[in-house]
């Protein structure tokens, strides 16, 4: 027989509490015949359809991560939640417009300066020639995106570094509610600044051609048998992957993974796990307290400026406050997963991405509840668990 | 004795002429139920615009600020005093409405208001300026409930959704000739109320609506809802909203699998915002424009516009004339009912309210106008516009 006292959390049968496993047991069946209904009985969305909402979750999901990754840095460190990283968001976002916008207005933007140095070297290995050309195109294209995330990310990690210089260090020793206060501020003064310099009217990025939001590739799912004179076929229907979500997903881990990297085997990250851990003795230590936050913030900021290009790219649309929502969800994302926990960030992000496009369908409600869907989620993981999901702290140390 | 009565009489008749002299140039009282609007010598009669001037929908609120400020620039002054606009800004969300209408009430300087622009600013307003006795012309606020609310103050030259909904489901199972469609929308009170009518009017003509969803406007991402609704295979979606929403709509449709269905807007998706924020994807797609009955005072209006704003008229929504119309109604109705007392201008607001709704054969830029007696002004029709070539052209078949 299962010791349920083993596997459940302690605070389940502390001082005969049986509410809230009463409402846990209530839950899960009404979720569960809700799914079964949809799934299996009304059958209303085909396969194909399901994959839809996960693509689209999960790219969502993917832009959400990159966004934590920066909140549950910056909380990891000085347990303080940076609200105006939405903000710094959206100006790496901004910045990546105008670089396109210089691109497109120089006549550069499907500039193939790749093309002629490709073909001569597949000439000389004896490639095909339109092989050669494609790969040109897209050498090109690459170089025209990456100056654009580098410029994206060099705005967002001057305006984080900035942030922290002139809002959270003065108040470092103040009791906790007003650096928050103070960021909330921040995050007005910059959403203000934007909407000043930039106008109001929502702009939308024209990317390269080959990066077009149309395009990508098609994949065939589901399907039924279809006659076509006299001959039955299985046709499946077709679900589009974008280059620009893909790119989105790709990037979004490789970031996460870079993040690791650097706070778990780089000297900088030795450094941020000390002062996350005890900023006293780090100090003692020998550690510069002041640029290890800095250092922190900086690299805050590059993340922010990612997910901002990568906004823009993936869905386009820009205005002064197109840091707000985003940022309040991934915040949520990163306290689902574990705050303070880089790979709980990612997996934070990812899950409420697919939480907001597949809960919806899978549980019957309207679309337009989503929201409320997100946000009931972090309510209910902070009753049961408010630790979140992977609930670990920044400052341990993985091998 | 005969001396003293003779000089009590005098100072009698002396007194008694004197009050009567007094009576007679004693200021204007003000006897109106809400109270009188004072102005000195030197001062500016208020006349606020509410409406969306910066957010996703600001080009609506730009574009019926100026004709409201033509308007006023062609009316001159109100006996003397000038007039001041006061714009104040929503943003287009109904909470701002709210706010926004609290604070023009407090200022007892603004006699009438011009808004608000959007229906769902315009219903929560309409209980804060019925208190405080400020009378409202909205150019553009189109949801049909509004002028059953009650309200003595709320007047409209737009016409109502209920017109649109129909007209529009009538094009679509006519001319376009589409038998199932979706109809989406906002949850806003203009766009669900707009896709309830059309959905409805759709149905009662013999046609199927297969569904509807709604999506949270201001989000980047709708590829989820549109894969719901490709699920169901719709010849047409009629999207009952706002420009920016529909710009991500309509990118996104052909992602989702909604190739071959055809996108069909309201007023509210019309205008250049639309273009450049959709750009090659509104190729082929619809919305609701007002045509202006050609007139010198329509050319007029034109040639300001295009001098004044560097944009042509109509380019970034349908409601500048509007705009202009409510302005120069209630400014109209303020030369009618103010008064002149001394130095002071005085306006009573029940009277200006009263005179407001009994404009009759007005001759306005958007046709001859007249206020029934809940509110209704509006004299213009609609027609359906659709984007080829990237440009705004008549639809096929009116």
């Amino acid at each position: 027989m299962v010791d349920l006292k083993k596997i459940l959390p302690k605070r389940f049968f502390s001082r005969g509490n049986w509410v809230q496993p009463v409402l846990a047991v209530v839950f899960s069946a009404f979720l569960l015949w809700r799914l079964y209904r949809i799934l299996f009985v009304e059958q209303i969305y085909g396969p194909d359809t399901w994959v839809k909402f996960a693509i689209s979750g999960l790219i969502l999901g993917s832009v959400y991560a990159v966004i934590a990754l920066g909140y549950t840095l910056v909380y990891g460190i000085l347990f303080m939640i940076n609200f105006a990283h939405g903000e710094v968001m959206m100006l790496g976002a901004y910045t990546g417009y105008f670089t396109l916008e210089a691109f497109r207005g120089a006549g550069m933007l499907d500039w193939n300066w790749a093309g002629p140095i490709v073909e001569g070297i597949a000439a000389g290995l004896g490639a095909s020639p339109d092989a050669a050309t494609e790969a040109g195109a897209i050498a090109s294209l690459v170089l025209v995106v990456l100056i654009a995330f580098v410029l994206g990310m060099l705005v967002s990690m001057l305006t984080a570094i900035g942030l922290e210089r002139i809002a959270y260090r003065p108040l470092r020793q103040a009791p906790r509610l007003v650096p928050l206060i103070s960021a909330i501020g921040a995050s007005l003064f910059l959403q203000n600044a934007a909407q000043l310099m930039f106008g109001a009217t929502p702009r939308v990025y024209n990317n390269p051609t080959l990066l077009n939001r149309d395009a990508g590739w098609t994949l065939l799912v589901g399907g039924e048998w279809v006659e076509y004179a006299g001959v039955t076929v299985w046709e499946g229907k077709p679900v589009l992957i974008t280059y620009t979500g893909v790119i989105t997903f790709v990037m979004s881990i490789l970031l996460m993974v870079l993040l690791l990297i650097l706070v778990q085997r780089t000297k900088m990250g030795k450094a941020m796990r000390a002062v996350a851990e005890d900023k006293q003795t780090a100090a003692l230590m020998g550690i510069d307290i002041d640029r290890v936050i800095g250092n922190t913030f900086a690299v805050s900021g590059l993340l922010a400026g990612a997910a901002g290009v990568l906004w823009g790219l993936h869905m386009g649309r820009l205005n002064p406050i197109v840091g707000f929502l985003p940022g309040l969800k991934a915040f949520t994302a990163a306290v689902l997963g574990g705050i303070g926990n880089v790979a709980g960030a990612m997996m934070g992000g990812i899950t409420l991405g697919v939480l907001e496009a597949l809960g919806p369908g899978l549980l019957g409600m309207p679309f337009q509840l989503k929201d409320v869907l997100a946000f009931s989620i972090l309510v209910l993981v902070l009753i049961f668990r408010p630790q979140g999901i992977l609930g670990e702290v920044l400052s341990e140390k993985k091998m | 004795m005969k001396t003293l009565r003779r000089m009590s009489v005098a100072i009698l008749i002396v007194t008694l002429a004197a009050m009567v002299l007094a009576c007679g140039a004693q200021p204007y009282e003000c006897t109106d139920e809400w109270g009188c609007a004072v102005f000195e010598a030197g001062e500016t009669i208020k006349l606020a615009y509410v409406g969306p001037m910066t957010g996703d929908y600001s080009a609506f609120g730009v574009d019926i600020s100026r004709g409201v400020e033509l308007a006023v620039k062609d009316h001159g002054t109100v006996q003397g005093f000038n007039i001041e606009i006061i714009v104040e800004d929503t943003q287009g969300a109904s909470e701002q409405g709210a706010a926004v209408a609290n604070k023009l009430s407090a200022d007892s300087r603004v006699v009438a208001v011009v808004g608000h622009t959007f229906s769902g600013s315009t219903e929560v307003s309409i209980p804060i300026y019925d208190k405080s006795g400020v009378v409202m012309m909205s150019p553009s606020a189109t949801n049909p409930s509004l002028t059953g609310l009650g309200s003595s103050v709320f007047n409209r030259v737009a016409f109502t959704d209920e017109m649109q909904g129909q007209a529009a489901a009538q094009y679509i199972y006519e001319t376009l000739g589409a038998r199932q469609i979706v109809v989406m929308h906002d949850g806003g009170a203009y766009g669900q109320g707009l896709a309830g009518v059309c959905a409805d009017a759709f149905e009662g003509l013999g046609g199927t609506v297969l569904g509807t969803e709604a999506v949270t406007p201001g989000e980047a991402d709708y590829s989820a809802p549109l894969a719901a609704v490709a699920a169901l295979d719709p010849d047409l979606v009629y999207f009952g909203g706002y420009d920016a929403d529909a710009a991500v709509l309509v990118s996104q449709m052909a992602g989702a699998g909604l190739q071959e269905a055809m996108f069909f807007g309201c007023d509210g998706t019309y205008g250049a915002n639309y273009l450049n924020l959709a750009g090659s994807s509104a190729e082929g797609t619809f919305s609701t424009y007002v045509p202006i009955p050609e007139s010198e005072a329509f050319s007029k209006f034109r040639t300001d516009y295009q001098a004044d704003y560097g944009q042509e008229q109509g380019e970034l929504s349908p409601f500048s004339p509007h705009g202009y119309d409510s302005a120069a109604l209630l400014l109209n109705a303020l030369d009618k009912v103010a008064v002149k007392s001394g130095d002071q201008l005085i306006i009573p607001r029940k009277a200006l309210a009263d005179a407001v709704r009994a404009t009759a054969d007005y001759s306005g830029l958007t046709g001859n106008i007249s206020c029934t007696a809940v509110g209704e002004c509006a004299a213009a029709s609609i027609k359906f516009m659709q984007v080829q070539g990237g440009e705004w052209t008549e639809g096929p078949g009116q």
